[in-house]
């Protein structure tokens, strides 16, 4: 995973806007125990090969949320707002989103990416390439790989296509790697790492700071 | 420096983040082209009166713009903004303040291509990069910032004299290169700030 205090940030910035005028310090809360919720499959790791970045980590538990979400709140009686009011409703899409974008995105992005329609496909996915233009070569995207066999004549389209659960181990602090080492072992915590990953702690509790000193108008859009 | 288009899409995510009921098209449109605007200052170097990464990236000019801002909307008796744009003018801006440098500035101070950010005092380039980790063998590993003794450090790949920032005006060989994504984390951050304008207005819509 970039690290957990990553997808919190990025998390917090996308709900300061989203959550709108239902944001307080409780319903962040609970947007971080949604973004850091997927992480729990490390644990799976240690009775499931590969179940870090798959159990939790695939694109169908957004589809699957997003999903409930959506009926149970569209019907008569929704559970969601009966009990927690149209806050309720609003926290549960804005945490469908970070789920999303925040956690599922940005670790797709990451090391072997993640295996994105588990338990559908058993295949991990990984986003990495880039998109320029360049003078001489036009418009140039390297994220999906279309390449024609020169022998066959077979197109074959490679997104980022890596290992399955059977030979992909993404590491994490509870289990650094799949075999169990000797002596001592070196579980790393990472905070940030890069430059990028230090800029978006920044950019996290810089917004969270200026959330709090900005003063609300009481004539709301009065322009 | 990373893309001009990443810098705005970190300027949307702010802009999302902090405009709240002054969030419209228009307000948004000027809070992206303030993340994008330092980037402007390839263009300077092109002409030969500045630096890319420098001269609009210095720490001065957002200084000045917020102490501008601050003076008038708070210090003085019948703010120019105030009377012009009303509380949404005075929002709209401050935003564009914080997005021309956490978006625009910030950005590229956080990568290797560096940030001359106190030109034209000084025309070294800072560059903040390096990592942060909890190890149980080594404990803390930080190698952002360098502590010496008695003083603080950061990596400098030079000065306005030795480091050049490749941009489409200005590239290092005979391909000009128009970056747009560099990596992936990029493309999620532009992908992330591209449906985050729609839940936005969403939002905003069931909230008035």
């Amino acid at each position: 995973m970039p690290t957990s205090t990553v997808h919190a940030a990025v998390a917090f910035v996308l709900a300061v806007g989203l959550l709108g005028e239902y944001y307080d310090r409780r319903a962040l809360a609970v947007i971080l125990g949604i973004v850091l919720f997927p992480e729990v499959d490390t644990a799976f790791g240690l009775v499931m090969d590969g179940a870090h970045r798959t159990v939790l980590h695939t694109m169908l538990t957004s589809v699957v949320a997003a999903g409930v979400v959506y009926w149970d709140t569209s019907r008569e009686g929704s559970w969601i707002r009966g009990r927690w009011g149209a806050s309720g409703v609003r926290l549960a899409w804005v945490g469908v989103f970070v789920h999303t974008f925040a956690h599922l995105g940005l670790d797709w992005a990451h090391l072997s990416g993640i295996n994105i329609v588990w338990p559908l496909v058993d295949q991990f996915f990984s986003l990495d390439g880039e998109l320029y233009l360049s003078s001489t070569e036009g418009l140039v995207q390297t994220f999906v790989d279309i390449a024609v066999d020169p022998e066959t004549g077979q197109q074959t389209i490679d997104a980022g296509r890596g290992g399955t659960t059977a030979n992909t181990h993404v590491s994490s602090p509870v289990q650094p790697s799949k075999e169990t080492s000797e002596g001592p072992v070196d579980r790393r915590f990472p905070i940030a790492v890069g430059g990028w990953q230090l800029y978006f702690l920044v950019v996290g509790a810089f917004t969270l700071l200026a959330r709090r000193l900005q003063s609300t108008p009481e004539e709301i859009g009065d322009h | 420096m990373p893309p001009t288009l990443v810098s705005v899409a970190v300027g949307v995510l702010l802009g999302v983040g902090l405009l709240g009921a002054a969030f419209d098209r228009r307000s948004l449109a000027i809070v992206a082209l303030a993340a994008g605007l330092p980037d402007v200052d390839a263009t300077f170097e092109w002409l030969g009166v500045g630096a890319a990464n420098a001269s609009l990236h210095s720490a001065f000019v957002v200084l000045g713009a917020a102490g501008l801002l601050y003076y008038d909307t708070e210090r003085r008796e019948g703010s120019w903004l105030r009377v012009r744009g009303g509380w949404y003018g005075v929002r709209v801006a401050w935003v564009a303040v914080a997005a021309y440098a956490v978006a625009g500035i910030g950005l590229d101070l956080f990568s290797s291509d560096a940030v001359a950010l106190f030109y034209p005092l000084s025309d070294r380039y800072y560059a903040i990069v390096g990592k942060l980790v909890v190890s149980t063998q080594e404990g803390l590993v930080q190698t952002y910032i360098e502590i010496g003794n008695g003083w603080l450090g950061v990596a400098s790949p030079g000065t306005v004299e030795s480091h050049t920032v490749d941009s489409w005006l200005t590239p290092a060989g005979e391909e000009r290169r128009l970056r747009l994504v560099e990596s992936g984390w990029q493309a999620i951050i532009v992908l992330t700030a591209a449906a985050a304008i729609p839940a936005k207005a969403l939002v905003e819509q069931g909230d008035r």
